[in-house]
């Protein structure tokens, strides 16, 4: 039997990965291949986690929560005191929790927000066609989906700013100090939990008193199994919308728009046929996946590729290898807008398939319309590099210029 | 040619009625709900590109 306290040290003779260093995360798929080919099971550099890639072992994985679980709050130390409702709950519990959350992410009910997304689009791009310059993360692709947020919440959008420090305090506590250092992050990630806990406590005692067409008024109504749910369970998912639904549009807008501006032959077909937008996103989600990985934490011995892996061990489904695989994908290193089969893992699969899916295909397919109507040639100022983040690959800072007519 | 679905399977990605909302539509909570599991000829192409674009594998074609 495997001691849960004990630290699992890697149990076979696998290849060693860094996926965190910077030169992977702005060119990961050829590491991706590498691995995926040669290396199934590989382990972290880093430490703990074992990594697969090839797309069937993913996809199985993702299918089944009684081997990988999900239910692993304490082993990521994101500031949370109880497990994200439903990220890190396991089904039963959590098959009961969606079918509460589900209906109010629906793309029908998406499809109602549609004119107020492509409105604040906009208005973002309003502030700065003019000038033939911005920085399109800090410009456009992070305010957009929080705004989308803000509205779902119910929430006035003068609480921008409170919520991304929020949300940059659990996911990147290491941008606000001059060398990332764990304990110092842990504690940014601690706090930030506190402020997110006492925010949203202070909303549902708001909502209570004056419920509305928001998701805590509808929190507030819903019954799992003819109870209410608690106030904790509420805050506990509030806190994983806030982690979840912020970052992840904003790191695949830039990391599409990072590839139409390198690519201007795809960007141009975009441009002359819009109707090609929603094909293109489901094929940049998945050359590029920008969110990279999901962890999952095993709970009994398997043996994979000849490399066991113990209950108690960690391991990180890499859902960006998985969409590089050509096993699946036939020629998967060619992005091509046409494609025909495309059963891309970028959103997850199996039960925790991404609850935000049809939101964010709205986002993204309203923010590339509009901006290609708008914005139609840009490129990145000769001379820069783009930098990607790890994990959820963002563009920091991200230059954008264009000619003004 | 007759589709069938697997609803256990299904987990909401919604890939079928977006590619092919003439045969497949969405429930309340966005599971696949089959619109006619007989598909004309002039259908068939679109039955295929739904089912190979479901990341579960719960549609199922057969002539």
């Amino acid at each position: 039997m495997t001691d849960p306290e004990q630290k699992p040290q890697p149990s076979n003779a696998t290849e060693a990965v860094n996926l965190f260093a910077e030169e992977v995360s702005s060119c990961p798929q050829p590491v991706y291949r590498d691995l995926v080919a040669r290396c199934p099971v590989a382990h972290s550099a880093l430490g703990g986690s074992k990594l697969i890639s090839r797309y069937e072992d993913v996809l199985w994985a993702l299918r089944n929560p009684r081997i990988f679980s999900s239910a692993m709050d304490t082993q990521l130390a994101l500031g949370t005191e109880r497990p994200m409702i439903p990220q890190q709950v396991d089904p039963p519990a959590q098959t009961r929790y969606r079918k509460v959350l589900d209906p109010r992410f629906s793309k029908k009910r998406m499809r109602e927000i549609e004119p107020d997304i492509r409105r604040h689009a906009h208005a973002l791009i309003d502030d700065v066609i003019e000038a033939g310059a911005c920085d399109f993360g800090r410009d456009f692709a992070v305010p957009l989906p929080c705004t989308a947020f803000l509205s779902l919440m119910g929430l006035p959008h003068s609480e921008l700013s409170r919520f991304l420090e929020l949300k940059d305090g659990i996911i990147r506590p290491q941008e606000r100090m001059a060398t990332p250092d764990p304990d110092a992050m842990r504690e940014i990630r601690v706090q930030t939990g506190r402020d997110i806990y006492a925010y949203f406590t202070d909303v549902i005692a708001e909502r209570r008193r004056n419920p509305g067409d928001d998701m805590i008024s509808y929190l507030l109504e819903a019954e799992v199994d003819g109870n209410r749910l608690s106030d904790e369970e509420i805050l506990d998912v509030s806190f994983l919308l806030i982690l979840a639904g912020l970052d992840t549009v904003t790191a695949t807008l830039e990391c599409s728009v990072a590839y139409l501006a390198a690519n201007p032959a795809q960007r141009e077909r975009l441009v002359a046929d819009p109707s090609l937008v929603p094909a293109a996103i489901e094929e940049l989600m998945r050359w590029e996946t920008p969110v990279t990985a999901v962890p999952r934490l095993v709970k009994e011995d398997v043996t994979l590729h000849g490399v066991e892996i113990r209950a108690g061990e960690m391991v990180s489904l890499l859902i960006g290898a998985a969409n590089v695989d050509d096993a699946e994908f036939g020629d998967a290193i060619a992005v091509d807008f046409d494609r025909t089969r495309n059963r891309h893992l970028a959103f997850g699969g199996g039960a925790h398939r991404c609850l935000g899916s049809h939101l964010a295909r709205l986002e993204l397919k309203v923010a590339l319309e509009v901006w290609h109507e708008r914005v139609p040639a840009y490129e990145i100022p000769p001379g820069e590099t783009l930098h990607f983040t790890p994990g959820i690959r963002e563009v920091r800072p991200f230059p954008l210029v264009w000619d003004v007519a | 040619m007759k589709v069938r679905v697997d609803a256990e399977r299904c987990t909401g990605h919604g890939r079928c009625y977006d590619l092919a909302p003439e045969i497949f539509d969405e429930d309340e909570a966005g599971h696949c709900v089959l619109l006619r599991a007989a598909v004309p000829a002039s259908l068939e192409t679109k039955a295929r590109v739904a089912a190979e674009n479901c990341p579960e594998e719960a549609i199922a074609l057969t002539d």
